[in-house]
C-alpha cells in the first residue's frame, strides 16, 4: 500500500517545491508576452515567506470557521497529494479506488473554502463561492467517469492506471490519452482558477471566482491558501504529465523529463493566459461541459473497445 | 430472545402508564427513562445474536395465525441496534424540545403514549417472520407515527400533511399485501421461511413479488416517485419525531426490501438494473430539490430522499453482484448499503435535532431570515457542522466510509466483463459523484445561511444556546460520526454480519486493509490540522479586527450579504426546466417607487404534473357516485322501496 522511501521523498519534495516554480514560471511567461522583464522565478516563494511573517486583519463578521478554514484547506490538499500519482506514476499511498479518496479530500477543502467565504458575510465572496460550488458539480462526475473507464481499459483500479494507457493499448491508447490530457487540462484550468475560466490577476470582484473567495484573508491564512492552490495545480499537472510520459523510462531520465514536462505545462498555461481572454461568466458552463462531453466519449470508446458493440 | 420481548413490553407499558402521570415534564422523563432501560435489554439481545447467531421463538395462536414465528437473525439484530439507540436519543431530546410547548399549556398526552409505541412497533417489524403479523405491526407503526406527526393538529398544514402521510402509507400497505398474498399463495403458508422455499424454484414469481414489495416498501422508504409524503410530513412533525421518522422509520422500508431479497436465492440482474435506475433518479431528484428549498426541515426531508437513493444504489449494486455471481461486488454493495443505513440514521437525526434547536430559539424554519447564529449558538453550530460534513460524505467522517464502499462496489461492477453492467455502473458512478458535489452545494448553503455571516431579522435577538437536553443527544450522535469515520474497520466487521445473509464474506480481509489505511490517513489529517493550528497560534503576529471588505463601501448591513437562494441560483438556473416556478413580482414603477416585492418558490414537479392530475381524476371518478348519495332523504327512501320491490320479485320468481 505504502510505496518505497525514494518515491515518498521525491513525491513530497515535488508537492512542496513545485508549486512555487510553476506559479513563478507562469508569471514569467506572461511577463515575456507582455514585453516586460517580469519578476524573479523565486518571487512566489518570497511572497509566501513574507505573508507568513505578516500580521492579519480579520473581519468582524467572521467566526472561528474563518480561522480554521485555511488550515483545513491546506491540510486536505496536501493529504490528497498523498494519493495522487506523481513520480514514476506512483502515489505515496496506493489503494484501489484511491481517486475517490483523492477527490473527496479535495471536496473537503472546497467545503471549507466555501463556508469560510460565506462566513465574512460579503456579497462578493458569496458570489465567488456560489460559482465555485456550481462548477465543481460539473467537473467531478466527468473526472469520475473518466477514471472508471480507464480502470476498465487497463484492468487496474488504482490511481496509477493512468500511466498505463499509453504503453499498454497502442494506437487506441494514444487516442484516449489525448482526450484525457484535454479533459484533465480543462479540470486544471477550472480548479486552479486560470484563464479562460478565471483570472487570478484581476481586480474586478464581480467577475472573479476563486480569488474573490479569499478577499478577506490575509497574512498566515492567505499564505496557506495560495500555497494550497499551487499544490493543487502541481498535483493536476503531475497527473497530466503521467499520462504522456511512458513509465518504462529508467530512473533519473524519467525524473528529469518529468520535472521538465511539468515546467513546460506551466509555460503552456502562461501562454494560454497571455493569448486568450477570459470567457464571459455565463459561457464558462459551456467550456466546463467540454470536459463532461470528453468523459462521455471516452466512456463510449472504452465500451466499444472492451465489448465490441 | 426474552430480552427482546421484555424491552418491547417495557416500551408499550411505558406508553400506557404515562397516562397516569399528570405532570408533563415527569411524563417525558418517565418515557425517556423507560426507553433507556429497554435499550439496555435490546442491546443485550443484539449482543447475544452477534455472538451466538440466530435466535427464534414460535407462538401458537389458534386458527387465524397458526404459528407466529419471531426470529432474530443478523439483519434483524442490525436494525434493532440502531432503532433502539436512535429512538432513545429522540426521547431524551423530546424533553428539551417539548418544554417550549408545555410552557404554552400544550397537551402532550397522546404524544407520550405513541412515542414509545412507535419504537416498540418498529422493533416488532424487524423481528416478526409471519406475513399477517408483520402487516399488523406495520400498521401499528404507521398509525403511531401518524399520531406523532399530528402533534400540532390545530394547524391546517399539519392536518393536511398528516392525512397525506396516512394515505401514502395505506397505498404502501396495499402493495405489501399483494406481495405477501402472492408468496403465501405459492407457499400455502404465512411464514417467511416457507416463502423462501416456495420462491426457490419459481424465478418469475420471485421477480414479481420483489417488484411489488419494492413498490410497497419503497413508498415507506421514500423512493421517487413515491416520495411526496416526506417533504410534507417532516416539516409538520416536531423535530425529534422528524429525526426519528427520517433517521429510523423510513429505514424499515429498506428492511422490508432486504427481507424480501433474503427470501430470493439468486435475484435476476434485471431487478438489479431496475433498483439502480430508480435509485439514481431518487438521489438526483432528492438533492436537486434539497438545493432549492428555503425551509430547513423540507431541505432535510429532500436530502433524506437523496440518501435513500444512495442506500438503494448500494442495494442495487449488491443485487448485481449476486446475479453476476461476483461476491466482491455483492459484498461491497450490500455493506455500503447497510452502513449507509446506519450512517444516515445518525447524521440525519443530528441535523433534524439541530434544526429543532434552531426552531425552538428562533421560531422559524426559513433559513433566509436567519444568519450569524454561530456567535449566539456556538454548540449547536459545531454539531450541525459535523452533521453537514458527514452528510456530504466528506472525509474524515462516517458518510465517506459508506459512500466509499458503494463507489468501490460500483468500480468492481464496472469491471465485470459485461456491457450492461459496465454501462449501468458507470452511469451510477458518475451520478453518485454528481450527487456528492450537489450535497456540498446544498449543505454549505444551509449551514452558512443559518449560522454564518451577519444576523438577519429573526436571528437578531437570540443571545443564548439551547440547554443540555438538546446538546447531549446531539453530541452523542456527533461522537458516533467521529467513531465510524475513524474506526471504519470495526464497523465494517460489524456490518459484514448482516451482509453474510446475502453473500459469502470470505474476501473481507483485503477490504479491511484498505479501510484501515484510509482511517490512518484520515486520523493523520485531523492531527495535521491540529499541528497547523498550533503553528498558526505561535507564528501569526496579532490580528486587527475590521469590517468585511466592501469594495470601498463602509456601511455594510446584513441585507447586503449573499442569501441562500442567490447562492444556489447559478446551479438551479441551469436546471430550471425541472422545476415549476411560482413567482409573485411587483416591479417598482414611476420615478419614486413606493412599493415593490418579489417572491419566488420552486414547486415539486412530481406533485404538480403527476400527483395533482391523478388526484383530480380520481376525485372526478368518485364524484360520479355523488348522484347516488346526494343527501336527499326522499331519494334514500325510494332506494329502500326499490330494494324491497326487487327482493319481493326475486322471492316470487324463486318461490
Amino acid at each position: 500500500m505504502i510505496n518505497n522511501i525514494l518515491i515518498i521523498v521525491l513525491n513530497i519534495l515535488f508537492l512542496l517545491i513545485m508549486p512555487f516554480f510553476m506559479v513563478g514560471l507562469i508569471k514569467k511567461t506572461k511577463a515575456f508576452f507582455g514585453g516586460r522583464k517580469g519578476i524573479s522565478i523565486f518571487q512566489p516563494f518570497y511572497d509566501f515567506v513574507k505573508l507568513l511573517k505578516k500580521g492579519q486583519v480579520i473581519s468582524s463578521s467572521t467566526s472561528w470557521i474563518f480561522k480554521i478554514a485555511p488550515l483545513v484547506i491546506f491540510s486536505s490538499v496536501i493529504f490528497a497529494g498523498l494519493f495522487a500519482p506523481i513520480f514514476y506514476g506512483k502515489a505515496i499511498i496506493e489503494l484501489e479506488c484511491a481517486f475517490v479518496v483523492f477527490s473527496y479530500l479535495l471536496g473537503f477543502s472546497k467545503f471549507f473554502a466555501i463556508i469560510s467565504a460565506l462566513d465574512t458575510g460579503s456579497s462578493f465572496e458569496g458570489m465567488g463561492s456560489s460559482r465555485e460550488a456550481c462548477f465543481t458539480t460539473l467537473i467531478e462526475p466527468a473526472f469520475f467517469i473518466i477514471l472508471a473507464s480507464i480502470a476498465v481499459l487497463t484492468g487496474n483500479s488504482t490511481f496509477n492506471s493512468i500511466s498505463m494507457i499509453l504503453t499498454s493499448t497502442g494506437a487506441f491508447g494514444l487516442l484516449i490519452t489525448i482526450m484525457m490530457v484535454a479533459a484533465i487540462f480543462i479540470m486544471l484550468l477550472v480548479e486552479c482558477s486560470r484563464v479562460p475560466v478565471d483570472d487570478p490577476e484581476t481586480h474586478l470582484e464581480l467577475t472573479m471566482i476563486h480569488e474573490v473567495m479569499i478577499l478577506d484573508n490575509s497574512g498566515f491564512d492567505l499564505a496557506l491558501i495560495t500555497y494550497a492552490s499551487g499544490i493543487k495545480m502541481a498535483i493536476l499537472s503531475a497527473i497530466i504529465v503521467n499520462l504522456i510520459l511512458p513509465s518504462a523510462l529508467n530512473g533519473a531520465l524519467f525524473a528529469v523529463l518529468f520535472i521538465a514536462l511539468t515546467l513546460l505545462l506551466a509555460i503552456i498555461i502562461g501562454i494560454i493566459e497571455s493569448m486568450m481572454a477570459r470567457i464571459r461568466m455565463s459561457h464558462v458552463f459551456e467550456f466546463v461541459f467540454i470536459m463532461s462531453s470528453i468523459a462521455l466519449v471516452i466512456a463510449s470508446l472504452v465500451a466499444v473497445r472492451m465489448f465490441g458493440v | 430472545m426474552e430480552n427482546y420481548f421484555i424491552g418491547i413490553l417495557i416500551l408499550i407499558f411505558s406508553g400506557i402508564f404515562s397516562l397516569l402521570i399528570k405532570n408533563s415534564y415527569l411524563k417525558l422523563k418517565f418515557i425517556a427513562l423507560c426507553a433507556f432501560v429497554s435499550t439496555c435489554f435490546e442491546l443485550n439481545s443484539v449482543f447475544k445474536i452477534f455472538k451466538f447467531g440466530t435466535i427464534e421463538k414460535i407462538f401458537e395462536y389458534g386458527s387465524i395465525f397458526n404459528q407466529v414465528r419471531f426470529s432474530l437473525d443478523y439483519l434483524s439484530a442490525f436494525f434493532i441496534f440502531f432503532i433502539t439507540i436512535m429512538t432513545t436519543l429522540g426521547a431524551i431530546y423530546a424533553r428539551g424540545y417539548l418544554s417550549n410547548y408545555i410552557k404554552k399549556k400544550k397537551d402532550i398526552t397522546a404524544h407520550s403514549v405513541f412515542l414509545p409505541i412507535l419504537t416498540a412497533s418498529m422493533l416488532l417489524v424487524v423481528g416478526v417472520q409471519n406475513a399477517l403479523m408483520f402487516l399488523i405491526v406495520w400498521e401499528m407503526m404507521s398509525l403511531s407515527s401518524f399520531f406523532l406527526v399530528m402533534f400540532e393538529h390545530e394547524k391546517k398544514e399539519t392536518r393536511q400533511a398528516g392525512i397525506k402521510y396516512l394515505i401514502y402509507m395505506h397505498v404502501s400497505v396495499i402493495f405489501i399485501i399483494l406481495a405477501f398474498a402472492l408468496m403465501s399463495l405459492a407457499s400455502n403458508s404465512l411464514d417467511f421461511a416457507q416463502f423462501k422455499i416456495a420462491l426457490e424454484n419459481d424465478f418469475a414469481m420471485a421477480n414479481v413479488a420483489f417488484i411489488l414489495g419494492f413498490i410497497g416498501f419503497g413508498i415507506k422508504a421514500g423512493f421517487v416517485p413515491f416520495h411526496n409524503w416526506l417533504p410534507s410530513a417532516h416539516p409538520a412533525a416536531p423535530s425529534h419525531v422528524s429525526g426519528m421518522m427520517s433517521g429510523v422509520m423510513i429505514k424499515t422500508g429498506i428492511y422490508g426490501i432486504l427481507r424480501i431479497l433474503s427470501l430470493i436465492l439468486i435475484p435476476s440482474c434485471q431487478i438489479g438494473y431496475v433498483v439502480i435506475i430508480i435509485s439514481i433518479i431518487t438521489m438526483l431528484y432528492g438533492i436537486l430539490y434539497a438545493i432549492s428549498q428555503q425551509d430547513i426541515k423540507k431541505l432535510l426531508a429532500y436530502s433524506s430522499i437523496e440518501n435513500i437513493g444512495i442506500i438503494g444504489l448500494g442495494l442495487g449494486v449488491g443485487i448485481l453482484g449476486l446475479s453476476y455471481n461476483n461476491p466482491s461486488v455483492a459484498l461491497l454493495g450490500f455493506s455500503g448499503c447497510m452502513l449507509h443505513v446506519l450512517n444516515h440514521s445518525i447524521f440525519k437525526e443530528l441535523l433534524f435535532f439541530g434544526a429543532g434547536a434552531i426552531y425552538s430559539k428562533t421560531h422559524t424554519r426559513d433559513i433566509e431570515v436567519l444568519g450569524g447564529l454561530i456567535k449566539s449558538m456556538p454548540k449547536t453550530a459545531v454539531l450541525f457542522l459535523i452533521g453537514a460534513i458527514a452528510i456530504c460524505a466528506l472525509p474524515p467522517f462516517n458518510g465517506f466510509i459508506s459512500e466509499f464502499l458503494i463507489y468501490f462496489g460500483m468500480l468492481k461492477g464496472i469491471m465485470i466483463d459485461n456491457i450492461s453492467a459496465f454501462l449501468i455502473c458507470l452511469l451510477a458512478f458518475g451520478a453518485l459523484a454528481l450527487v456528492g458535489t450537489m450535497a456540498v452545494l446544498c449543505f454549505t448553503k444551509a449551514f452558512s445561511a443559518i449560522f454564518l455571516g451577519e444576523k438577519r431579522e429573526k436571528a437578531k435577538d437570540i443571545n443564548e444556546d439551547v440547554n443540555s437536553s438538546f446538546i447531549f443527544p446531539m453530541s452523542l450522535l456527533a461522537c458516533f460520526i467521529f467513531f465510524i469515520g475513524l474506526a471504519p474497520k470495526l464497523i465494517f466487521l460489524f456490518v459484514s454480519k448482516p451482509v453474510s445473509i446475502f453473500v459469502q464474506t470470505g474476501q473481507i480481509e483485503q477490504y479491511l486493509n484498505i479501510l484501515q489505511t484510509i482511517s490512518i490517513v484520515l486520523a493523520g489529517l485531523l492531527i495535521f490540522i491540529g499541528i497547523l493550528y498550533t503553528i498558526r497560534y505561535f507564528v501569526s503576529k496579532g490580528s486587527k479586527v475590521h469590517q468585511t471588505w466592501g469594495c470601498g463601501y463602509d456601511k455594510p448591513n446584513e441585507k447586503m450579504q449573499y442569501s441562500a437562494s442567490s447562492f444556489a441560483s447559478p446551479f438551479l438556473v441551469m436546471l430550471m426546466p425541472l422545476f415549476k416556478k411560482v413567482s409573485d413580482i411587483k416591479k417598482p414603477k414611476t420615478i419614486f417607487p413606493v412599493h415593490a416585492h418579489f417572491v419566488q418558490h420552486l414547486e415539486d414537479v412530481e406533485e404538480e404534473y403527476f400527483l395533482k392530475p391523478v388526484l383530480k381524476s380520481t376525485e372526478k371518478f368518485f364524484e360520479q357516485f355523488e348522484r347516488i348519495q346526494n343527501g336527499n332523504i326522499q331519494q334514500y327512501i325510494s332506494y329502500g322501496i326499490i330494494f324491497l320491490v326487487i327482493v319481493l320479485i326475486v322471492a316470487i320468481l324463486l318461490g
